[in-house]
């Protein structure tokens, strides 16, 4: 069961992304984020494996809170997909999967690429699962298409049995008919293993057709928290603003400095904009 | 930006127009050209005019010039090429005549000696063993480990550069005191040149390759650490955090998210770096730290220019040679 407790939060330029969340999902749902950019879903899902330490309330994962001293015994239990893949280009699929067991493998172990034959078969029945090939498991991740690379982060994510899969925007960059499957399979190896999914999505259709529940934030705080049936198009109406129900990637996401000192935005023009001005 | 006043424009036949010599440019210039010409008369370059032009007149057959004759001994000397061996027969102990080694035969040669005590020539008559590519196969062994010299150099490089480069780099580095020695250390080793290093280790080694690979591995471990360390740096944070946040270590993320990353720009540095490497080995053997240097030195010193022009040729086919190579290697691994 995960809980967010009135969680804020405020980067260090002032921008308050989210303001007082108080949520409860419970074990094996497909909980859907929607909402406008910068309506705070990415800072949201990353208060859960503690990228962001949210300035105020508390983020908790069966009871463990998520703070500095848990982090290591919580980030083993969840996986994660992100919006911009993130896999290692020049990896093989296999190890990229594998690299998910990385936190539970010895380091000496790990430095030789030394992974038992139980983990790489188990690796392979993941890959078999998100509907890979044998020829695939050894050409780097790069070689693959958009979607096929999204599989592989799927497989990643579910290595070590998690108990969340945070999904940031899994299939922002696929085509339609690509992230209609991504998007199945993402569900299915969920209900297999009743993982709890937290998945923030831009299209609308997509979160009416696969969640659970549908949570939508605007502007930090949660304006919509029900079943998919009850979003009807005036409650679109108030999360969006006026704007189109289906409106994607509108360039509005905050620019965030992370602690690691990387910019981060979702959209580039965000950045090139705020540079000119 | 706000737009501009309309009332204020002028008309284009009355904008200013920047000239493209000025004052200031004819100063710097003069101000450089004093300088130029007071350094120059500081390192003789008038001296270097002068004999420069009295070589050029002697070779239409004015005059005499030291810089042609200078040349001139080289080349005279220099071919034909020596390529092979002559060694006296008394002189070689254990000396089988049924068993010569391969492609060597033994000749009768005469020898004449000035006797300055009689006043006249002696000739004597000796046997030799000749041995026609003997100082080819020499200088072939003596380029080989020359190459030899250089390999271990780039491995010892490479040993020595990683710890520097994992601790030189902003995101990995165990701490920011160790970052800034990592980097000091890396810019020492490439401020020293490798003949000033090859005689300190000469000094401590003894002559030899030992002093040579050390020197090699010193120099460059600092340009390849400083390489190592940039590339890490400027790795794409992308995959790194995303392990991170399952929560691999950093020494695991370096391994899977950085190196597969970097790696085909290491190979090119290290490649790079060999090459250097096999080109400064030819000269380290000049301050006795091994190699063919040793050799052309002492060929040098004994005015033997036959023997040193067969090196030189030696030591131009294997830079050739490794160019090829290189650039073969270099296509493949892009």
């Amino acid at each position: 069961m995960l809980k967010f407790d009135s969680v804020s939060h405020i980067f260090p330029d002032g921008t308050q992304a989210v303001k007082d969340v108080s949520l409860t999902i419970s074990k094996g749902e497909f909980c859907v984020l929607l909402g406008p950019s910068g309506a705070g879903k990415s800072t949201l899902l990353n208060t859960v494996n503690g990228l962001v330490m949210p300035t105020g309330g508390v983020t908790e994962l069966d009871s463990i809170a998520v703070t500095k001293h848990t982090l290591k015994e919580v980030r083993k239990r969840i996986g994660m997909i992100h919006q911009q893949l993130h896999l290692v280009p020049r990896l093989g699929v296999l190890h990229n999967v594998l690299s998910g067991l990385l936190p539970v493998t010895p380091t000496w172990k790990a430095l030789i690429k030394l992974f038992p034959e139980g983990q790489q078969r188990k690796a392979c029945r993941l890959l078999e699962e998100v509907e890979l090939e044998e020829k695939q498991i050894y050409r780097r991740a790069s070689e693959l298409s958009g979607g096929q690379q999204q599989r592989v982060a799927i497989a990643r994510a579910f290595i070590n049995d998690p108990d969340v899969v945070l999904a940031d925007e899994p299939v922002a960059s696929l085509d339609p008919t690509v992230s209609r499957h991504v998007l199945t399979l993402l569900r299915n190896a969920s209900r297999q293993r009743q993982t709890t999914v937290i998945c923030s999505l831009h299209q609308v259709e997509f979160a009416l057709e696969y969640a659970d529940r549908i949570v939508a934030l605007r502007q930090g705080s949660v304006v919509f928290d029900d079943m998919p049936t009850a979003l009807t198009s005036e409650r679109l109406q108030e999360i969006y603003g006026g704007d189109k129900g289906d409106l994607v990637g509108a360039p509005t996401e905050p620019t965030r400095i992370t602690s690691d000192g990387i910019v981060e935005a979702d959209d580039i023009t965000k950045i090139t904009r705020s540079a000119a001005e | 930006m706000a737009t501009t006043d309309n009332s204020t424009r002028l008309p284009s036949e009355s904008w200013e127009l920047h000239r493209t010599i000025t004052p200031k440019t004819i100063g710097i210039l003069l101000v450089l050209s004093i300088l130029l010409a007071f350094s120059a008369k500081n390192m003789e370059l008038d001296k270097a005019a002068d004999e420069t032009w009295r070589a050029v007149t002697s070779v239409f057959g004015f005059g005499e010039s030291k810089v042609l004759n200078g040349a001139g001994n080289f080349l005279t000397k220099a071919f034909p090429l020596q390529i092979s061996t002559i060694q006296e027969t008394n002189r070689i102990e254990n000396f089988d005549r049924d068993n010569l080694p391969w492609f060597s035969y033994v000749e009768v040669r005469e020898e004449k000696e000035y006797s300055v005590i009689e006043e006249k020539f002696t000739i004597t008559q000796a046997e030799f063993l000749v041995k026609p590519v003997g100082y080819l196969v020499k200088v072939g062994v003596k380029m080989w480990e020359t190459i030899e010299m250089a390999i271990w150099g780039t491995i010892f490089s490479v040993l020595l550069a990683i710890p520097l480069a994992i601790c030189g780099a902003r995101n990995y580095t165990p701490h920011n005191s160790i970052y800034e020695i990592s980097r000091a250390i890396c810019s020492f080793n490439r401020a020293m040149p490798e003949l000033i290093l090859a005689l300190f280790f000469v000094l401590m080694y003894g002559f030899g390759p030992i002093a040579g690979i050390f020197a090699l591995a010193l120099h460059t471990s600092g340009f390849l650490g400083k390489f190592f360390a940039d590339e890490i740096e400027n790795a794409d944070p992308g995959p790194q955090r995303a392990l991170k946040a399952t929560g691999a270590n950093r020494l695991k993320a370096l391994r899977y998210a950085v190196m597969p990353q970097v790696l085909p720009q290491y190979y090119a540095y290290i490649q790079y770096i060999l090459e250097r490497n096999i080109r400064t080995a030819t000269v380290l053997g000049i301050v006795g730290a091994g190699g063919i240097g040793t050799e052309l030195k002492g060929r040098w010193d004994l005015f033997d220019y036959d023997h040193v022009a067969t090196i030189l040729l030696a030591i131009f086919l294997t830079v050739v040679l490794l160019e090829l190579v290189t650039q073969r290697l270099r296509k493949k691994a892009i």
